[in-house]
């Protein structure tokens, strides 16, 4: 079997000292407020009414831990990440796989016999949040992506179908000619194939393949028992299925989304499950909202933002995208400058998807330390010069400031992007930041005098 | 329908409740319990969602 699997992950943050094992009996509805209490990973040993199964939860909820699914240093994650998925390895098929060692099949098939929580105080419902979700058209093939489910019956779920992406494309060809979309759900899989399948790559890019590069490894796959999918055979869990073409129709959320914020009731299709395949005693992935979907976006954006400074011919030394803007709406980054590549950066940087806040700095600046960058921003911005803004450009429905709700239905939402050039400016002598040294700093220690 | 899906029905016919007032009124039932219960409802298709998302059944 391959290296990289889920259960492998939990021993990697066990060993880094970064997983919790809770024994005590735990209730379903339970286990989103002692998981967000924790200060570690946690994996919940002992679920009241499930005896075969953990609960496993905030795998990656800080960059610590997904430093190490990604195997190297906090601050080098971006490289990383864009280093490996420029390395793809196609995924290979196996015929035996942890994931169906268990079958329940047709009339056996029963939600309620997996310990699905209730995460946040406003859910529709109970959720299964981390998923890996896998389906395929004729045309442009293979997608995955990670999708929300929402308990319905014992057989069907919701999903949340309504941003633009490429499983919802699938599905509107599908409904199109009237006809139900095949799907495979794998819960519980390392979170690099998670990276992978957040990543929005183009409709033609394979994310199995850049599974693979982000592991170094194949990732293996094994044939569907009911519909003709091939899902991650290490998975935990494996619910097989499709979706309904009855369109946007079915009442899905809210949920605690991404943004830290409690969305809306939405309309979505539903999920007709006809098979569900696990391990034996398996361990059901609890993604804890918002942030380890933030820390999963926060990779994908900080590479986008590597490979727009890169084409601006500007040479990025550090980038972090801020779990405060939920890896996603903000960029930090400082560079090798020359003259008038502050600007060239933040405009490149303000072209990423829908970041709208963007700061960058010289490469004197940590940009992990926030008051390096306010004495950046203090001592090298002239608001006049140095802020650009940018308007009219693409943003999402679920930022509020964005108004969407008068757009009326169907409308898409605009916003306006600021950015900030904190590098020294033109002109301005570098001596005149020369910071404060105490005298004798290098060769006088106190622990000589204590 | 079970006792239990009958109970839920009566309650969301008396007024709307988001999810999780109807959970927290039956903490001593087994979640899996409460779950099927709550699947009844879906089979037969009578739930509706007010604008603030709360559940509620219209009387027959």
């Amino acid at each position: 079997m391959a290296d990289k699997g889920f259960r492998s992950f939990l021993d990697d943050l066990d060993a880094a000292g970064e997983l919790k094992k809770v024994t005590k009996p735990v209730d379903c509805r339970q286990l989103s407020a002692l998981g967000e209490q924790a200060d570690q990973a946690t994996i919940f040993e002992n679920i009241e009414g499930y005896p075969d199964w953990r609960v496993a939860t905030a795998l990656v909820s800080t960059r610590k831990r997904l430093a190490v699914a990604m195997g190297c240093k906090e601050n080098r994650i971006a490289f990383e990440f864009e280093a490996k998925s420029a390395r793809p390895i196609d995924p290979v098929t196996v015929e035996n796989a942890p994931c169906q060692e268990v079958v329940m099949e047709g009339d056996d098939v029963d939600l309620t016999s997996i310990p699905m929580p209730l995460m946040h105080l406003f859910d529709g419902g109970p959720y299964i949040s981390g998923t890996f979700a896998i389906s395929n058209d004729p045309e442009h093939g293979t997608n995955v992506g990670c999708y929300r489910l929402m308990y319905r019956t014992p057989k069907e779920t919701g999903i949340d179908l309504v941003s633009p992406s490429d499983m919802r494309f699938y599905y509107q060809r599908a409904l199109d000619k009237g006809e139900p979309l095949p799907i495979a759900i794998a819960v519980g899989v390392h979170p690099l194939d998670m990276l992978a399948a957040s990543y929005k790559a183009p409709i033609d890019t394979s994310e199995l393949a850049l599974a693979g590069g982000l592991r170094g490894e194949a990732l293996e796959m094994v044939k569907c028992k009911t519909v003709d999918l091939e899902v991650p055979a290490d998975a935990e869990m494996i619910l097989e299925g499709e979706l309904l073409p009855i369109g946007w129709t079915a009442d899905e959320g809210p949920f605690g989304e991404f943004s830290q914020i409690s969305g809306d009731v939405k309309w979505n299709p539903i999920f007709r499950i006809k098979c569900i395949t696990h391990r034996k005693n398996p361990i059901f992935y609890m993604l804890q909202m918002p942030w380890e979907n933030d820390w999963l976006a926060a990779p994908v954006t900080e590479a986008a933002g590597l490979q727009a400074l890169r084409i601006a011919s500007v040479q990025p030394v550090d980038i972090r995208a801020p779990v405060g803007s939920c890896g996603y709406w903000s960029l930090i980054a400082s560079i090798k400058k020359r003259p008038g590549e502050g600007k060239n950066a933040v405009a490149a940087l303000l072209s990423v998807a829908e970041v709208k806040f963007v700061i960058v700095t010289d490469d004197d600046i940590d940009i992990y330390n926030p008051d390096e960058l306010d004495w950046a921003i203090a001592f090298r911005v002239q608001a006049d010069e140095d802020a650009v803004i940018l308007k009219g450009a693409r943003a999402k429905h679920i930022d509020p400031s964005v108004k969407s709700w008068l757009l009326g239905k169907g409308g898409l939402p605009t916003t306006a992007k600021l950015g900030i050039d904190a590098t020294i400016p033109e002109g301005v002598p570098k001596i005149l930041y020369r910071r404060i040294k105490n005298y004798g700093r290098d060769r006088i220690k106190l622990e000589d005098f204590e | 329908m079970s006792p239990l899906a009958t109970t839920l029905k009566t309650s969301l016919e008396t007024e709307a409740r988001q999810f999780h007032d109807v959970v927290d009124d039956h903490m001593d039932v087994p979640w899996q319990e409460f779950l099927q219960a709550w699947g009844e409802l879906r089979e037969i298709d009578i739930l509706k969602r007010d604008d603030q998302g709360a559940y509620y059944i219209e009387k027959s």
